[in-house]
Parts: C-alpha cells; structure tokens; sequence
C-alpha cells in the first residue's frame, strides 16, 4: 500500500492552482484535505502525476454571510464549518450533515470543496448540497462560473468541472427562519459511509401547510438524487401522515439504487423511502419547535 | 472432584486488580514492533499476488521487474520450490484426510484470489510495490468453486484433479443411538445455521525479518508471531536445516487473535529472498493484504437437529458441520471445524450423539485459527437449537438450560466425543447470570420500551470454553503432530530477583502482568522484583503448543508456578544455612526471609543470591549446586474447561432491520482468577469480536470466487461505539487438574457472543417469530426475514 511516485506543486493562490492544472493536464490532481484521496492513491488505485495542493490557498477557508445564502470556501475545514455558529443559524442542515460525515479526525482534515469535488454519491456534502438546490463555484482559465447542485454531479466521482478548474465555493441559499431540518441515514456502523440516507428541510406556512420543502437521498444512485416528486406532494398541503406516506411512495420512481455488498439496491430502495417520513416528520417537528 | 467456594487468597497479587506492566509503554507509542525493527543492511520485500480464484499459470516474465533500479532480486514459485518445501499442516484430526499443501509462491497453479505467485526484495518497499507492476503472469483461467455448494454439486470443478471430489475428509463421531433418540423423542428441532468467513484482524499486520546466513548455515529471524518454537520447527521442516540453527525472536505484537499462531509463506519467501542475497530481508503485510493473506476462520455451515422430551430433557443431536476451506490447507488444517462438532454440545448432557465433520475445499483463502477456533460455531448449534426447542416446549429460557446441566458431582463429565470436562458449576453461573439482569432492571427497561411499541429482546448464551490444550499425547491421538506442554525456567540471580523464561508470547493480554503475580506470590517476593523474558527462542523454554488454545494462564502459568515452588524450597534451604535453622521453619514476606514466629534475624533474597552465585564458602550447603535455578515442564492430564453465562439487552428496528445492542453482562467461571481485570479484558474483548461477527464483520466472496471486501471500508470491524457497555461477574470454581486452579479465558466472548446476538434479537422480535440462523446478521437479511416472518403469518391467519 505504497503510493506510486507522484509530483508536487504547491499553489499559492486560485489561479496559480488553475494554471498548474492547465500545465500538468488530466493526470494532475488537487489535494486538497487528502481524506479519499491520499487512501485511493496507497491503494494504486489513483496514480496522478502531479499532485497541486491547495493548502496554502488561505483565501478558499471561510464561512460567508450573503444575506439570503452563505458561501462557504472550499478549502473551509468540515469541523470547523460544523462548529460555525453562523452556519448554525444560516444553514443549520450543513451543520446537521456534517456530523454524519466520518469521524472527527476526518473532518478536521477533510475540507467542504474536496468532498464536493469527490462527488461520491453516497456522501453526505453532496446530497446536501443537491437538497438545498446549492451552486458550485468554479474557476479555471476562463474565469469564475456557477453551476447548479443538479447539474454538477455527473456521476459516480464524477463532477462538470474541466480537468483545470478549481472548485472554489459552495453557495447555499438560506432558509426561512423556523424550517425545521433532518438527516436520516442507515449505515452499517457510526461514521460510516450510509447505505442510504436523506436529507430534508421543512418550512410550515401560517395555515400549518408545507410552504417549503427540500429532499435529497443518497446512496440511491449515481449521483445524489433531489426528490422532486416528493416535494411536490407536500408542498401546500398540511403535513399529515397521509400526505408523508404519499411523499415516500414517489421515491421508489425517483431512484435506481445499485446493489453492494452491503445492501441490495431493493432494500435502499425501499429504505430511502422510509428513511424520507422519518426525515420529514422530525423536520416538521423541530420546525415547529422553532416557529 | 469436591466443590470450592469461591477462592479466599491468602495472598497479596493473585486476585487483585494489578494494573498490566505491559501498558504504559505501549500507550506512550513507545512498543517496538515488527515495522519498528531495523537491522543493518536490511532490504524490503513485496509479494505478487494472484487476481484470479483459479488459473493456471502458464508463464512469469520478471525481466522489467528485474531491471527496475534497486531491485536485488525476483523470485517465482520454481525458484522457491527448488530450496523449500510445500507449506506444513499440523492438525489431521480426521483419518486419511486428504491433505492439500502448496509453496508459499505458487508454482503452477492459483487456487485463491491473494495466492502469491512471485516476490520482490529491493531498496526499499516503494520501489519493491513498483517492480511488482512490472512482473508478467500470463493465466490460464479455470473454473471457480466459490462456494459451499457449488464445491459439493455433482458436477463440480475440482480444485484437485487427483481427487474424487472437493472433500478433504469426512468424520463422524457417535455416542449411544441417535436413530433410536429421534425415533422416540417428543419434540424434534432442527436448523441450518451459517457463520460467514471472518478473520481475526490485528490492527498489526502480520511481519518478519530473515537473515539466513551461508556462512553459518543459520537463520535469524524476526517474526510477528505467536508461536515461535512452531514457527522455529517448521522452518526447520521446510528448509531442512536443523532446528539449532534457526533463532526465531518476536517483538511487540499487535493482537494476534490466533491468525498469528499459524506459520506463513511469508517468512519461507523472506528466507529465500535473504538465502538468495546475502541481505536481511523484511516482508510486511500491509493492511489491503492482510485481508487475503492471513489466515480467514469461521466459515462453516453447520446443519443440526436436536430431540428432546416434553419436559425439555435433550435426548440426542445429530448433525453434520461443513468446514468451508479454502485453495489450499492453512496450518491447522480442519481444526477449527472439527472443534465445532466437538463442543456442539455445549454444556448439556446429550445421552446420543451422532455427529459428522465434512471438510470442503473451495477457490477461497485457506482457512485458519482465530480466537474460539471451531467453538463459536459449536455454541450456535446447541445455544440455537436449545431456545427453538424452549419456543416449542414453551418454557423458560433459563429452565431448559439448567434442566440439562450436567450436576458439579457428575465431572469430571464425558461429552460424548472426545472431551472430557474437568469441573463445572453450570447452574450456579446461569442463576449468577439470571439475577444481574435482575438486578440491573432489564425486565422493566424491556417491559417499557414494549410498551411504546419498541422492540427490545434479552438474549442468553451459555457456553464453554475447552482451555488449556491439552495433554500432549491425546492431542497426538486426535492427529495434532505437535505437542501440548509448556516449559519455564524460574531463576533468581546473585541480586536476589526474578527472571522467569517462558515459550509463551504476549499479544496483549497480559502475560508478563500475570506471571509476574503467580511467581511473586509463590516465591514470596515484591512483582517489582520479578521480570518476564519471552519471544527468543535462543534463550526461552519451549512450548508444545504456542500462545493459543487459552493456555498461557493455565498451562504457562502452572509450569511458572510448580518452578517457583521449587525454587523457593532452594531459596530456603540456602536461607536456613545462612539463618542457621531449618528450613520447615522459615517464611518469607517481600523477599525477606526470617524463621516463622520468632523476631530474630532476617536475610533478604539478596543475601541467597550472593550465598547461591558469589561467596559461597560456609553460606551455600555443600549439598546444593550453586546458582538459583528451576525447569518445570507441565502436560496436563485434561484440559479445563471454563464456561460462563452471558446477557445481552437489544433493540431491533423493525422497518430497517437494524439492531442496537443496549447493555451486556456476563457471568464466568475460569477456576483461580489471577487478575479480575485482565480477566475483565479478555471478556470485553472476545464478546467485541462476536458482536463484530454477528452484525459487521464478513469477507465477502461473490459468485466468481472474488473477494469483495478489501479494505476497512467494507470489512467492518466493530468500534467502541458500535458495542455495549459490559458487566462483569466472576464465580470460581478451580481446575482440579492445573496446580493454581487456573482456566483459560481468551476465548470466551468470541464463543458466546453470535448466539448471544442471535438469541436477544429473537427475543426482540417475538412478535414476528423470526429465528436467526445466519451471520452476520445484516440489516438487509433481517429486514427480509422479518418480512417472510410476516407474510407468512398474514398467510396462515
């Protein structure tokens, strides 16, 4: 378990990392907190040529208050975004998922952009950034360009960015003061990787009825999936036990789960759908909570 | 045998609650283990390993490997085998058995995904890994045997061309007449239980260091083992070359668990690579192989029924364990399946048994020894099969165990097959047992959880742990060609403190701590004053055995004591010419030696030392040789068999199929006690292994014999989060045939633990009627029994 030889840059700034990906070509790759990386290349099973590390780019490590979103840098570590208290109060289902993804010692190495940029569909960074309807901000030689959550995973470990560009922030829009939000997942043991897991974010209207809701699962498929459908059953309808049972039963439709050796692609199916009620309704009742 | 109360020590350390002497080093990252050694010229090797279950291999290009700078040398299974024999097996418990051996590199065939096939020694392991990629293996691919049933269909592939079939043997043990028990028998219950392939998994690869010296013909060796005169004889036997010339040391090792007992093609590739360039040669296994490379256990299915009586009487068992091996025969062979029939049935008394063994080789890794070594799966049959019978019978769960108990005036008590065990008090530690659950309030918690409609179970397990193999010659009789005693050297030098030399290894459970006590105690010396040497086979006794089969308390232990003994008597008889009395008449306390009763003068351990090494005149008796020395070599006569009765408190979701283990208890009985919380330790960690068994831990083979589980992504260990917190209840009932009384504990949890699992996730969930059968217990296979349990009650209302 030995890494095969590799190269080292080391970028100071955004553009100096663009131009080394632009020099180095498709085998170069960004290092950034090194947690699935740096396994992936002990196992051979990722031989870049150059690694161009990220590391000193201090202006990627922030959390940012924009009024209606919050950007959060790239290079921002997950701990400390988990323990941010402006993320408790602008984005609190980032702080909720966050505590999902690994163990401590991950998170206080792993950064927000380098789980992005490994776009495993089973982690918890991109579904939620998928739920939210979030924007990925890239650069690369052309300049800075957003792309929507839906359209930037491609696949497994596959994302829309060019070899040479950088992710350098997540935007997430902020929600309405009092939505109640969730994560449910099933994994086989604390941190790990879930076999299944949704995210949810509810926001009830005066009347009592769903005027906002947000869904995402993992696990489920290539990429992380946005449960539209389930959205739109709730959506302007109070939250009943009905109302969640029709959600949940959209989502079989919505999803194509792979089987693994942990779980058959059936049972993640089914689970996905389960694991959506339960979501749903602990959001709804900690949005009341905050009402 | 009488009964003893629980043991009152009259003494200061046995008992007490000593803190191991091994720890703070280890803690401090201060241990030395295998990676850590480094002797001078030493280069790294790396081993080439097979992708495919079954190929032939019809050509090795190792030229560009050869070529790559700092690469000294490239070997494949021909040049092994021109210097080195095929792989022993030690353990031939079933007759005519057809024993399949390889070389540690194969040399014309790969029957396992992970069979090394060729080695690399260079500068250092990074450019070894490099060179690795650059050996071509052309493979003529052949058909797969991937499992057990694909080994056993009619028109299987054969791994062995020269066989009939995949069957390596085939065992049955009777006792009385089981035809006649299940003809007559009021209630017969039967299952299929399977345990899937697991390993032991130290977090400390395996690892050595060969020297092979032409010079002198000798081999030095540095080896991550548990068992360093096995290792030191077998090396002699693969390379012919004599025992004496062979050192085998070991350093801190980082769990052993039992794989490391077993000897490896690693440490034969190391001594050809270092044979072949005159260098001190390390091989390491790293994790990715480790999960290929060392010995896999527990893979088994085991298909068994039980009759009983109405009242709950067990009148017979019969049934038949498949051992699932692998390519080739690992170093115990069929062991570990064989011990599964021996111990099915458990701690109850079962007039007629009929009992068959069935070895099966397959296209998946040899099969080796791990902690409970066949128990495990023994303690599913009787610990499954006696609860779906008290479901039957509707009665107790406790009620049905204690009905069948042998009584502690019937030891020592004859199985059936093979074992006889030596003392017990079952009824005692189930009731133990039984009132800590009480105790602890876990009828109410589960009464209330049921209540709001959550599902929480009790599950029991009893158990017995066979410790202390065994007498040497009745291990040779059941086709062990190797031996059972151990030997210890106890010395005080011309100081007056103890050195003890034993053949045993520390692998963290505390030897060193736990002699220390025994030989403190009997020589009547401060344990400061006692230092334990292990690990090198140049200045340490042999062991028969090794560190396994639970006997480094019981068997080491003993041998440590009875030297003691001795050595004390000397101690005496040099004291009492220095005392000027006699010998009968002296006591000694903190290693001062004083006539009993009397306030006069004292001499100090230190005064016989320089009495028994220095100044001899008119101190040393003209009888007595100098020097303060004892050997003791211990065999016993039987093995001791501890037991114990564990409890488990579960919650099962029933939408996921996902178990949560809420608290557990355990009620054990391992005769003389020398360390509660050693023994607390051995306990904690076993059960731990067993929940990982039970729920985690599974080396996935898909239908074309490729393992699926390479890394700790997938092959789940469990974590401090993921187990129960632990109570602990000790009862002691010492074995009549150890001096000490002591019986093994190591392997307790492990054999408890699934059935433990099983039985409080049945519990949980009563109300479908779901009985466990396979493990691990995952939450996709649960939620699926639960959902046939279902259906299938709609279908029949």
């Amino acid at each position: 378990m030995k890494p095969a030889a590799v190269g080292y840059a080391r970028a100071g700034d955004v553009q100096e990392a663009v131009a080394l990906l632009s020099q180095h070509g498709t085998d170069a790759k960004v290092l950034a907190g090194g947690q699935s990386l740096v396994p992936l290349m002990s196992f051979r099973l990722a031989r870049p040529s150059v690694l161009v590390d990220l590391n000193r780019v201090g202006s990627l490590d922030y959390v940012r208050d924009e009024g209606t979103s919050l950007l959060v840098g790239a290079m921002a570590r997950q701990r400390d975004v988990e323990t941010s208290p402006l993320v408790a109060e602008a984005a609190p289902l980032l702080a909720e998922a966050l505590r999902h993804v690994g163990h401590v010692t991950n998170r206080n190495r792993g950064t927000v952009g380098g789980s992005l940029a490994h776009a495993d569909p089973a982690a918890e960074l991109p579904t939620l950034v998928t739920g939210l309807g979030g924007e990925l901000l890239v650069e690369g030689p052309a300049g800075p360009r957003s792309i929507a959550a839906e359209n930037f995973f491609v696949g497994p470990f596959t994302t829309a960015m060019e070899y040479n560009e950088v992710l350098t922030a997540v935007r997430l829009p902020r929600l309405p003061a009092g939505t109640g939000v969730a994560v449910e997942q099933l994994a086989r043991r604390h941190g790990d990787l879930a076999m299944v897991g949704v995210v949810a974010a509810v926001h009830l209207g005066p009347d009592g009825s769903v005027d906002l809701v947000r869904l995402a699962a993992s696990g489920v498929g290539p990429v992380p999936v946005r449960l539209h459908a389930a959205e739109a059953v709730l959506v302007g309808a109070p939250p009943t036990d009905e109302a969640i049972d029709d959600a949940a039963a959209t989502v079989a439709a919505a999803v194509r789960p792979p089987d693994d050796i942990h779980a058959p692609g059936s049972y993640r199916r089914d689970m996905a759908g389960l694991l959506l009620k339960r979501a749903v309704k602990t959001a709804i009742q900690r949005s009341e909570a905050s009402a | 045998m009488t009964i003893t109360e629980p043991v009152q020590s009259q003494t200061k350390y046995t008992g007490a609650r000593i803190r191991r002497t091994e720890d703070p080093r280890l803690l401090a990252g201060r241990g030395q283990y295998i990676d850590d050694v480094t002797v001078p010229k030493m280069l790294q090797a790396a081993v080439l390993r097979s992708p495919h279950p079954h190929a032939r291999i019809t050509g090795i290009d190792t030229s560009r490997a050869r070529a790559l700078p700092g690469v000294f040398d490239v070997i494949t299974g021909q040049d092994l085998a021109a210097v080195a024999d095929q792989q022993p097996v030690i353990w031939f418990p079933i007759p005519e058995q057809r024993i399949a051996r390889t070389h540690a590199l194969a040399v014309d065939r790969v029957r396992w995904v992970g069979q090394a096939v060729a080695a690399v020694v260079a500068t250092d392991r990074y450019v070894a890994e490099d060179a690795l990629e650059l050996i071509e293996v052309s493979y003529e691919l052949l058909p797969v045997v991937a499992d057990l049933d694909a080994a056993l269909a009619p028109d299987a592939p054969k791994l062995y061309d020269d066989w009939p079939d995949n069957v390596s043997g085939s065992l049955t043990y009777r006792n009385g007449d089981a035809d006649e028990a299940f003809a007559s028998a009021d209630l017969v219950v039967g299952g299929s239980f399977s345990h899937g392939r697991a390993f032991g998994c130290p977090l400390e690869p395996r690892g050595c260091i060969v020297n092979w010296d032409s010079f002198e013909g000798t081999l030095d060796v540095w080896l991550s083992t548990q068992s360093p005169n096995l290792a030191r004889d077998l090396l002699a036997e693969v390379f012919d070359v004599p025992v004496h010339k062979i050192r085998v040391r070991t350093p801190h090792i980082g769990g052993g668990f039992g794989n490391k007992f077993d000897f490896y093609g690693e440490e034969v590739i190391a001594a050809v690579l270092s044979r072949r360039t005159g260098r001190p040669v390390k091989l390491l296994e790293d994790r990715a192989e480790s999960f290929v490379a060392t010995g896999h256990s527990r893979d088994q299915r085991l298909d068994f029924e039980m009759a009983l009586s109405q009242d709950g009487t067990i009148l017979g068992l019969r049934g038949t364990s498949y051992g699932v091996l692998g390519g080739a025969l690992g170093t115990v062979g069929s062991g570990p399946p064989w011990a599964s029939v021996l111990t099915s049935m458990g701690p109850y008394k079962i007039p007629n048994l009929e009992l068959h063994l069935k070895a099966v080789v397959t296209n998946r890794a040899p099969y080796g020894s791990y902690r409970g070594w066949g128990a495990p799966k023994g303690n599913l049959v009787h610990e499954r099969l006696i609860e779906m019978a008290a479901r039957e019978l509707g009665m107790d769960r406790a009620e049905i165990r204690r009905k069948n108990f042998p009584a502690p005036e019937e030891f020592p008590y004859f199985t059936g097959a093979i074992f006889t065990y030596d003392s017990g008090r079952y009824a005692d530690c189930l009731d133990l047992a039984m009132s800590k659950v009480d105790e602890l309030g876990w009828r109410e918690r589960q009464a209330e959880a049921r209540a709001e409609g959550r599902h929480v179970g009790i599950g029991y397990s009893f158990h017995i742990e066979p410790s202390g193999y065994g007498p040497s010659r009745i291990l040779n009789l059941a086709g062990l060609a190797h031996s059972g005693f151990d030997e210890a050297v106890v010395r005080m030098d011309s100081g007056g403190k103890v050195t003890i030399y034993t053949g045993q290894i520390n692998i963290g459970q505390g030897t060193h701590t736990i002699y220390s006590q025994l030989a403190a105690d009997t020589l009547g010396v401060p344990m400061d004053d006692v230092v334990v040497v292990t690990g090198d086979t140049d200045s340490c006794p042999y062991t028969g055995y090794g560190t396994g089969g639970s006997r480094a308390a019981t068997l080491g232990g003993a041998a440590i004591l009875r030297a003691s003994e001795r050595l004390r008597g000397k101690v005496f008889r040099v004291a009492a010419q220095l005392l000027e009395a006699s010998p009968d008449d002296l006591q000694i306390d903190s290693g001062t030696i004083s006539v009993r009763g009397t306030s006069g003068p004292s001499v100090t351990t230190r005064d016989v030392g320089d009495a028994a090494y220095r100044r001899l005149l008119d101190r040393l008796p003209d009888d007595e040789m100098p020097t303060l020395e004892e050997v003791d070599v211990f065999d016993p006569v039987n093995m001791a068999t501890s037991f114990g009765c564990a409890a488990l408190l579960i919650e099962v979701d029933p939408e996921t199929g996902t178990v949560s283990m809420l608290d557990c208890l355990q009620a054990h009985d391992c005769g003389t006690v020398i360390n509660p919380m050693l023994v607390d330790g051995q306990l904690a960690g076993g059960l731990a292994q067993a929940m990982g068994g039970a729920l985690l831990e599974e080396l996935v083979y898909d239908e074309e014999a490729r393992l699926r589980t390479g890394s700790f992504r997938d092959y789940l260990l469990p974590t401090a989060t993921d187990i129960p917190p632990f109570h602990f209840y000790h009862q002691e009932t010492p074995a009549p045939d150890i001096p000490g009384g002591m019986k093994g504990v190591g392997e307790a949890g492990t054999i408890a633990g699934v059935s433990l699992v099983a039985s409080a996730i049945d519990d949980a969930l009563t109300e479908f009627g779901v009985t466990v059968t396979r493990f691990p217990v995952t939450p996709p296979r649960l939620l699926e029994q639960i959902r046939e349990a279902t259906s299938h009650k709609e279908g029949s209302q």
